[in-house]
């Protein structure tokens, strides 16, 4: 069977977004499911026949989003909509969207790098805390000896005072 | 002041602080922020507003609470109830922002209210975190009171403002996201720029005459 010529191949968009807080790791199934979850809920099943979303990448605290050409301002709709993967606290936030992938991996390749720079122990409204430093001065604390909680999202001028 | 979240709740009433969400606030397209509790401060480049919240069931119960109030307020904002309620948060001078409509009944902001709005210039806020995390009929009947007011606003001109009512950074939206979730109930770009200019055009609002230098 021949495969279908690319001028007969659906039009698609793909949208980059970030995942915050970068700390948690996202698998992109869980992120899909998320996804899927918020579409079903704005658009209904039909909308997200109509839509086909998948997320082709998700690494280092980006994904790249695919969709059909034209329904990339639902798809965006629906990811300010996510606020939890897997019952955990996520912001996705989409930043561009392109009609090739290569475009956006290019962009992405310009873009500084969301790894922590440091880790210290900080002492905050009388408790203790884990602190991971990330660049721009911005300090996520983890209270000490509690699995699975919330942080606390401050700046090293915040720890400081 | 041409972006601005209308309201943020940081740290204690968040788990971020002022600080950081003014900060993340820079990193989503805005220069402003209504911080509810805090103090009106610059940071990197955001200039962040002190707001305060004042809620009633009726006008006896807003005047006291507004006569608690000691020092600078910052944004005076209300939370909107039934028609009676409305009606008098507008002749309140003070008021400068209707919260909450969404969670009134259906007749309590009409075609007269909007006009008064508009005259004194009292803005109605538009809060987004609803559209993120209602489900159901609390996210459908928020878009329908949205869409009614979307569709007043560009009769009347009332100040619209939009809010993240963020209490975290992840809650916090970006202006693209912004957007694309006012889509949702039909409020165009040009809408959602006026609406993030909202904010300014009350603390500023524009004078018949002006000198310009």
């Amino acid at each position: 069977m021949k495969p279908r010529p690319p001028t007969m191949r659906g039009k698609r968009r793909y949208i980059l977004a970030r995942l915050d807080p970068p700390s948690v790791a996202v698998s992109g199934r869980d992120l899909y499911y998320a996804i899927a979850e918020s579409l079903t809920s704005l658009y209904g099943d039909s909308g997200m026949a109509r839509i086909q979303p998948s997320v082709v990448s998700c690494t280092g605290g980006y994904a790249i989003i695919r969709c059909i050409r034209s329904t990339e301002g639902q798809v965006s709709a629906c990811l300010a909509a996510v606020h939890q993967v897997q019952e955990v606290s996520v912001a996705v936030r989409s930043i561009r969207t392109s009609g090739t992938m290569r475009s956006l991996r290019q962009h992405l390749a310009g873009m500084k790098p969301r790894v922590p720079c440091g880790e210290q122990d900080a002492y905050f409204q009388g408790r203790s805390w884990t602190g991971v430093q990330y660049p721009g001065a911005k300090v996520d604390l983890f209270e000490k000896g509690f699995k699975n909680q919330q942080p606390l999202f401050l700046t090293e001028e915040d720890l400081e005072e | 002041m041409r972006c601005t979240d209308a309201c943020v709740y940081p740290y204690p009433l968040g788990d971020s602080t002022v600080r950081r969400m003014a900060q993340e606030a820079g990193e989503l397209g805005f220069d402003s922020m209504v911080a509810v509790g805090a103090r009106g401060c610059t940071y990197k480049g955001v200039e962040v507003v002190g707001g305060t919240i004042i809620q009633g069931r009726d006008q006896r119960e807003v005047q006291a609470a507004m006569r608690r109030i000691d020092g600078n307020p910052g944004i005076l904002m209300a939370t909107a109830g039934d028609y009676t309620l409305n009606r008098a948060l507008l002749h309140v001078g003070r008021v400068r922002v209707l919260q909450g409509i969404h969670a009134t009944p259906k007749n309590s902001f009409d075609h007269i209210l909007s006009k008064m709005a508009a005259e004194r210039q009292v803005a109605v806020d538009l809060d987004l975190s609803l559209l993120v995390s209602g489900r159901d009929y609390a996210r459908q009947k928020a878009l329908q009171r949205y869409a009614d007011l979307a569709g007043l606003q560009s009769r009347f001109g009332f100040p619209f403002t939009l809010s993240s009512g963020a209490r975290s950074i992840l809650q916090m939206k970006s202006t693209r996201d912004m957007v694309a979730l006012c889509g949702l109930f039909g409020l165009d770009e040009d809408g959602v720029g006026g609406a993030l200019l909202g904010i300014a055009k009350i603390l500023r609002p524009e004078k018949a005459v002006e000198v310009v230098e």
